[in-house]
């Protein structure tokens, strides 16, 4: 029998990363054998619902026999985190957005390079059976040459540290931008060259930090696109966390991708409230098992840090576009 | 009885055609166009005399009402004829396609003291007025980001002299779509601040049939405003029309192609090939119905219409700093 390959998870802050480690426990050959968190009650729980050994110092994990970690810490630790692990060794799944500056970003791949370990970052939605789909229709050029592009990530205030900057690096735009980016980028196979933005903080005033926003991109070839990653769904009432969209013109055709409306509508006394119930295919499994493959097979990662690093950028240069209500070419970033 | 005379049998002529039959203190008596053919299907339908000369029908001395539904480019021609010829005029948006000729058209009908409404449609929609309603009773709260788009095929008109497809005629989708939301939307919200487009209209893919635009609007009340106006659909899609209204307390969504409370569905017969279903919608009064009868009531009350020449030359402006933007490639700061 293999031996079963030993991973590490590096905070639970994100709460994406209950639903890896959900997803790395239901894979036979991996064990989840370390977990590190600065929340040392969260730690703890979690670290006895795993199996798993608690450690208050991920320095002292990372010695450890892992093979890998995961990253959910807040998002201006991932760098720390990160170069750490590298340092160690040990391939990492870092969370999006990869880092806040462009700087921190650069030197997490620059030391994973050096080290030889893999850096993939977060992106489920590259592993949607639906986005897939998309991603194949466009590679057989059956909508023709593609000429615009609309998304939107809307989602709900998350509150808890995403609404402190030190730790998120800012609001609703670097939260939920980086997502269609990236599906853009790897869709339709250009980079970003310029981003015109609008933001604001408009329906939570009380927090200081930007809650809503559009940002208009241009590609090569003069594609456009437009992102709305806005904390739009009023909290009490949406009957969904948000969604992932994405409208792709093009000459021959369109295709209206809607990532998670695989579901049910659910009305119940109880929960007052309408709920739509998801019963679409799991986009974190899927991204975990090509993470663990890839450190199993030693295969190149499905998504880099330079992938992260991209769609990133394109979050600061809205933020910066805003700021200066000017148009702001990524080579500025 | 205010007596009704439309020029163009066109779309939008075919259209005001029907709904003039729905709207009271009004009849409809005359139709021109000068494709002859076209102006007497019309006329044999409702039983109403045609023409093929508009100078007729404006200098029609029983006519108190001229309705121009003709192509953007000729709005100004037939406006200014018909109000020297002292008749209220109705004209299809947009007002006209310059700034220019929109101003000229207004202080002539204000002149010749002839009232003057141009057909921003949107705000007659029962579904739009109801959202407006809303957010006044403050459902959403403070509005944040507004989402609208209007979506359509490549119009092509039957003659084939397709004015649509002549970019300086009609604008494209910013002129002849995006413009029934940017009525709304300043309806809504007041007046825009800052203004960035990209679109299609200027590129080689117009002439090829394909026009589309995305646009990004900052009110000074500072609502961001998303809008999508397409004629890049394939013909099945159709039409179709949303709005999404987020704010601090809720959200306000409409799609139109979800809301079907009538579907007539025919099996294929000899007669028929295919078999097809015909979604509708129907209303005592339609939008159409609607916002011909403000107008009227505007001339029996002797007051400004809704919305009023001002409206519609503001609405217009800001069209044409949105086409502006798309061929600089620039922010515009209003």
């Amino acid at each position: 029998m293999n031996k079963k390959i030993k991973i590490g998870i590096l905070s639970f802050a994100h709460m994406h990363g209950y639903s890896y480690a959900e997803c790395l426990s239901k894979l036979e050959n991996i064990e989840i054998s370390a977990i590190y968190d600065d929340n040392v009650n969260r730690g703890k729980k979690i670290s006895k619902k795993f199996n798993a050994i608690y450690y208050n110092d991920y320095k002292k994990l990372l010695k450890t026999d892992i093979s890998a970690v995961v990253i959910c810490s807040e998002n201006t630790k991932h760098k720390q985190l990160t170069i750490a692990a590298a340092k160690e060794g040990k391939h990492i799944l870092c969370e999006k957005p990869i880092a806040t500056t462009k700087k921190d970003a650069v030197d997490m791949i620059e030391t994973c390079e050096k080290y030889k370990v893999k850096l993939m970052t977060a992106f489920p939605c590259r592993f949607s059976t639906i986005s897939k789909r998309v991603k194949q229709i466009l590679d057989e050029n059956k909508i023709g040459e593609i000429l615009a592009i609309k998304g939107t990530n809307h989602g709900t205030m998350p509150g808890n540290w995403f609404i402190d900057k030190k730790l998120s690096g800012g609001g609703a735009v670097i939260d939920h931008t980086v997502h269609v980016a990236d599906l853009i980028r790897w869709m339709i196979k250009k980079e970003f060259k310029n981003v015109y933005a609008e933001i604001d903080n408009l329906y939570y005033p009380e927090l200081k930090i930007d809650d809503c926003g559009i940002l208009i991109i241009e590609l090569e070839n003069g594609i456009f696109a437009s992102i709305d990653p806005s904390w739009s769904r009023p909290n009490k009432s949406f009957p969904f966390w948000g969604d992932v969209t994405m409208r792709i013109i093009g000459t021959k055709g369109i295709i209206d991708m809607d990532l998670f409306n695989q579901k049910i509508v659910v009305y119940n006394n109880q929960q007052v409230k309408t709920n739509w119930s998801y019963y679409g295919d799991n986009i974190d499994m899927e991204m975990i098992r090509n993470f663990i493959d890839c450190i199993v097979n030693n295969k190149e990662v499905p998504v880099s840090g330079i992938d992260g690093l991209k769609a990133l950028e394109v979050a600061l240069a809205a933020y910066k576009s805003a700021k200066l209500k000017k148009l702001v070419n990524i080579s500025e970033i | 009885m205010l007596k009704v005379g439309v020029i163009g049998a066109g779309f939008i002529g075919n259209c005001h055609a029907q709904a003039w039959q729905n709207v009271n203190n009004a009849k409809l008596l005359k139709i021109a166009d000068i494709e002859e053919l076209k102006a007497k299907k019309v006329a044999q339908q409702y039983n109403i005399e045609y023409t093929s000369n508009p100078e007729d029908l404006i200098n029609d001395k029983n006519l108190d009402i001229v309705d121009v539904c003709l192509p953007t480019d000729l709005h100004q021609e037939f406006v200014i004829k018909g109000a020297k010829a002292k008749k209220h005029i109705f004209c299809e948006k947009p007002l006209a396609r310059t700034i220019e000729d929109g101003k000229k058209m207004i202080d002539i009908c204000r002149e010749n003291k002839v009232k003057f409404m141009v057909g921003h449609v949107l705000r007659f929609f029962p579904e739009y007025s109801l959202i407006k309603q809303q957010i006044d009773a403050g459902i959403v709260g403070k509005p944040g980001i507004i989402r609208v788009s209007r979506l359509n095929v490549f119009p092509v008109s039957e003659t084939g002299k397709n004015w649509y497809g002549n970019f300086e005629r009609s604008g494209g989708v910013i002129f002849d779509m995006a413009i029934h939301d940017l009525d709304y939307l300043r309806w809504c919200f007041g007046e825009p601040e800052r203004i960035f487009a990209k679109g299609l209209g200027f590129t080689e893919k117009y002439q090829q049939g394909i026009d589309y635009a995305l646009i990004v609007i900052r009110f000074k009340s500072k609502i961001i405003v998303h809008l999508e106006a397409s004629w890049a659909e394939p013909p099945q899609n159709g039409f179709n029309q949303e709005i999404e209204i987020s704010g601090s307390k809720g959200l306000i969504h409409y799609n139109m192609k979800e809301i079907s409370p009538l579907i007539v569905s025919l099996k294929q017969t000899s007669s028929q090939s295919a078999g097809v279903n015909i979604p509708e919608s129907p209303l005592k009064q339609n939008p159409y119905s609607l916002e011909l009868q403000e107008f009227i009531n505007s001339i029996i009350e002797n007051r400004e219409p809704t919305p009023t020449p001002d409206d519609s030359l503001k609405t217009l402006q800001l069209a044409l700093n949105i086409l502006e933007s798309v061929k600089k490639g620039e922010i515009i700061n209003l």
